[in-house]
């Protein structure tokens, strides 16, 4: 079992223009056997009134998106055609009762007591795999891309009114990007 | 072309705009339904929240610009000062401030209540009474936890003094003593070394974290309430156990927390969430419960406002049409007709309006009518005038002329319209005989007793003196005074009258004169025949010379009696068939002395005429004379005598290279005695006209371009019968 690094990338990201809350620490993206695989590390920062939302019992919905496209030339960006993609939802909330929080990210559960704890796990990806060879072909540029983002759409609905279009509520890293060639 | 664009477009931006309306509208409700739905309901439309109100923005955008489109459009006919705008205007006005005022007011009222309703649910007890639950909860586990870390400690102290080797019956008693669930003692590394728990099926120890290890070997204890399902909770303890070798083993207790206990405390926690969720979004509800109402509110009243534009052109409309209506029949269109669509007053205007343009275009064609029967009548009396053969004037108080006909014109020789209203003095350039015929008629109307009058004068011409019996009558039509002059050209008429006069002189005489010439001839013949013998020769030669002038004076004087009473012979004529080539060849056979200057060319199948053939002769015999007498002088006389047919019979003419006819006579020559010979009748003429007149046919002389004379007579086909018109005939 050969595991081959196709790239690792350590990002110092403090200079970036847009104002995240949320940013690429580290990418590291592996091929083993035709199978790719995503690491990544995320520093996730709350805003005040998301952490407090929190801490008073709201469940955050986080999301992390891969996807893998073949840029054309001749269409804008968002037009590209997309050859793969991926989506991890977290659920994090916080038990009063225990004063703990709570990470659910499918049927696995975890627990902390500190919100910090929580949030260096949430922020971690380990050997995610994301897509397989066969969808590739030998030779060609792709671009690959991931971020994480607070899915504010499954906040309560009340509270998606009094969210939206409010930059305070607006938890997401930028698109991080890099180029894959098979 | 245009205008029908501009009806088009109007009918067109009409609809679409009902339709626009009526669209808007029902989008309207359906968004508000769709948002009161999507906020009191956590169904599906809380993802599409933010399209609905998207949706409810568009639409009161789109009410907006067909607003500001609808009172461009009112400004536009307002400028245009186009009737019925500003009272449209003002119904806009009222409607708009009877429905905003209330709707405004209804919206404040609203939000106030909203607001304070929202504010009302999040009270200060309520707050405490679930934070104090939870806390009742909290301590309620803490107890808990805090007993479950006492007995770990003793039962910790237990286990370090035992080092038997049997640490797993120690830990089970242990474990019953203090009726803990589940209790498992580790190594520091984590490994079992011991296991006791309550329910004997469920061997596995649950597993511990590496962090929990680590904490508790830096000898502190560790002690958390867990979530391990749906409402269940556990107690874990972890606390160290000194070994007297000096290793830290590690013993975790796990006890669940009553059923009942987390029930209730999971419940405490969730209705604690459920109001800080609440409370958390409530500025979120305030926000989209206003933004809803206010995107009612405008919806509403922008409908309102749009229906209003709509109601208030609609009420209006008749009024525009009725100005326009009124316009036209004042610019004297009758013919403007507004359809009746309502019931109402305005309706029984539009109704009454059309009632009275139909009355006054009903008035107006008969008034047409009336007037075009007058100019029939008076189209009529001037055809009747004009195909007058007598002269007509009419003159007014002051003898202005006021009418005339055209046989006036053609008697005076003169255009007479010209001269119609004006007096006397400008006669005399123009028609010097009017001026004539005015002066009889002024001195003879002077006269106030005669209502009408006759009297015949005589004016100059160029060619001799006219005759003209004038009848004047006085005029009295209404007020006005005026005069009427009837008049006839009575020269032809007079002259007839003494041609006739002439014939019958003419014939007593040829009879009178005629009846002692033959004696005389024969008494002179019968001298010379007796006295020539006895007499010497210079006495026979003057006695034979003087018989002779007497024989040839007789018998002149015989010829000019027998062309007398040719003339005023009886007009019977014996009209039969007549060859009239035939007719010319017998004649000329008498004129053998003639034969080397006469040519005669006539037509083939000429159609036989009607006429008297005795007296046919005689038309071509004076004919061949005049020409034989006006060839006299010329150096290379030439006669022609030729026949041809026409439409309805043949021409017979007589041509010669004479001098022609003489200018000055033209016009005369077939008048009886005109002559330009010194010994000539001046009837020979005379007698060819009177003779084809009989015969119906008609006679023309012309001096041809070539010269000489040119005499033609044309004469009536036999088949064709008699002339409708029977030409004036001078009779005696
Ligand atoms: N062929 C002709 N050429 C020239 N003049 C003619 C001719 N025929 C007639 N006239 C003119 O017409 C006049 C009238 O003719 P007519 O009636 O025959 O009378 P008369 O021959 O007795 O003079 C003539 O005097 C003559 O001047
Ligand atoms: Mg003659």
């Amino acid at each position: 079992m050969q595991r081959l690094l196709v790239g690792v990338w350590l990002v110092l990201s403090c200079a970036l223009a847009r104002a995240d809350n949320i940013f690429v620490q580290s990418v590291e993206f592996a091929s083993n056997d035709g199978e790719y695989y995503l690491s990544a590390t995320f520093n996730i920062g709350l805003t005040p009134p998301v952490e407090n939302a929190l801490n008073k019992g709201v469940p955050l919905y986080f999301v992390v998106e891969f996807e893998l496209i073949y840029p054309r030339w001749y269409t804008l960006y968002f037009l590209n055609k997309r050859i793969a993609g991926f989506e991890q939802t977290y659920r994090l909330n916080y038990n009063a009762l225990t004063r703990q929080y709570r990470l659910s990210y499918g049927v696995l559960q975890q627990s902390f007591d500190t919100l910090t704890d929580a949030l260096d796990v949430l922020g971690g990806i380990r050997e995610q795999r994301v897509l397989t060879d066969s969808r590739l072909d030998e030779g060609r540029a792709y671009e690959a891309q991931v971020r994480m983002r607070l899915d504010p759409t499954r906040l309560p609905k009340p509270l998606q009114v009094y969210a939206f279009g409010s930059s305070m509520w607006d938890v997401s890293s930028s698109w991080f990007r890099w180029t894959v060639r098979p | 072309m245009n205008r029908a664009l501009i009806r088009v477009r109007k009918w067109f931006m009409d609809r679409s705009m009902r339709y626009v309306v009526a669209v808007a509208l029902i989008l309207g409700v359906a968004m508000l339904y769709l948002l009161s739905v999507a906020s009191t309901d956590t169904s599906q439309f809380a993802t599409h929240l933010p399209l609905l109100l998207g949706l409810g923005v568009a639409i009161v955008v789109i009410l907006m610009f067909l607003i500001g489109f609808q009172f461009a459009l009112m400004r536009r006919r307002l400028k245009a000062r186009v009737f019925g705008s500003k009272l449209t205007l003002r119904l806009v006005f009222v409607f708009s401030l009877v429905s905003v005022v209330p709707g405004v007011l209804m919206y404040g009222i609203s939000v106030q209540f909203l607001a304070g309703s929202i504010e009302s649910w999040f009270d200060v007890r309520v707050d405490s009474a679930l934070e104090g639950g939870l806390n009742l909860g909290r301590v309620n586990l803490e107890t808990g936890l805090q007993e479950l870390e006492q007995k770990a400690d003793s039962m910790a102290v237990h286990l370090s003094d035992e080092t038997s080797v049997s640490r797993v019956a120690v830990l089970n008693q242990l474990r019953e003593q203090a009726a803990v669930h589940e209790a498992a003692l580790l190594s520091p590394e984590g490994t079992i070394i011991a296991f006791s728990g309550l329910d004997t099926e469920e061997l596995m120890p649950v597993v511990t974290n590496p962090s929990i290890l680590r904490q508790v070997r830096l000898h502190r204890s560790y002690r958390a309430v867990e979530e391990i399902g749906y409402q269940q909770l556990q107690l874990r303890v972890a606390v160290p156990v000194s070994q007297p070798s000096g290793e830290t083993e590690i013993l975790q207790l796990v006890q669940p927390v009553s059923q009942k206990l987390a029930r209730d405390a999971a419940m405490v926690q969730e209705a604690y969430r459920d109001y800080q969720e609440l409370s958390l979004s409530r500025h979120g509800l305030k926000r989209l419960y206003t933004l809803a109402l206010t995107l009612s509110l405008g919806v509403a009243l922008l409908s309102v406002l749009l229906l209003a534009i709509m109601f208030s052109k609609r009420l209006s409309a008749p009024l525009g049409f009725l100005a326009a209506g009124t316009r036209a029949v004042a610019q004297g269109d009758f013919s403007q007709r507004q359809p009746v669509h309502r019931h109402d007053e305005l309706g029984v205007l539009t109704e009454s309006f059309n009632t009275m343009t139909r009355q006054l275009s009903d008035a107006q064609t008969a008034a047409q009518r009336h007037q075009e029967a007058l100019s029939a009548a008076k189209a009529y009396l001037e055809s009747v005038l004009a195909n007058l053969s007598a002269g007509v004037l009419s003159f007014d108080e002051h003898f202005r002329l006021r009418a005339t006909n055209l046989s006036a014109e053609n008697i005076l020789g003169a255009k007479l319209t010209p001269l119609i209203g004006t007096s006397m003095q400008h006669w005399q350039d123009n028609a010097p005989k009017l001026v004539s015929i005015g002066a009889v008629a002024r001195t003879r109307f002077a006269d106030q007793d005669e209502a009408t009058w006759e009297q015949q004068i005589e004016v100059e011409t160029q060619t001799g003196k006219q005759v003209l019996l004038l009848r004047g009558s006085r005029l009295l039509e209404g007020d006005e005074k005026g005069y009427v002059i009837v008049f006839d050209d009575v020269t032809n008429l007079l002259q007839a009258q003494r041609y006739a006069a002439w014939g019958e002189v003419a014939r007593r005489l040829a009879h009178e004169i005629k009846n002692p010439l033959t004696p005389i001839q024969l008494s002179a013949e019968r001298m010379q025949r007796r006295l020539s013998d006895k007499l010497d020769v210079a006495d026979s030669d003057v006695l034979s010379r003087s018989t002779q002038t007497i024989v040839n004076q007789v018998s002149a004087l015989k010829g000019m009696v027998n062309a007398f009473s040719e003339y005023a012979r009886s007009p019977d004529p014996d009209l039969a068939p007549v060859d009239l080539n035939g007719l010319v060849l017998d004649v000329l056979d008498l004129y053998e002395a003639m034969k080397p200057r006469l040519s005669v060319e006539l037509a083939d199948g000429l159609p036989a005429i009607s006429g008297d053939s005795a007296k046919l002769r005689q038309v071509l015999h004076n004919l061949l004379q005049n020409a034989e007498q006006a060839v006299a002088i010329s150096s290379q006389p030439q006669i022609i005598v030729s026949t041809s047919a026409t439409e309805n019979g043949a021409m017979l003419s007589v041509r010669d290279n004479g001098p022609g006819f003489p200018e000055q006579m033209m016009t005369r020559v077939f008048e009886p005695y005109v002559t330009s010979k010194s010994r000539g009748t001046g009837l020979g003429l005379a007698i060819v006209k009177k003779i084809v007149e009989e015969n119906n046919g008609t006679v023309r002389i012309s001096n041809p371009e070539a010269g000489g004379a040119l005499v033609e007579v044309c004469l009536i086909g036999a088949a064709s019968g008699t002339l409708d018109e029977q030409p004036l005939a001078m009779n005696h």
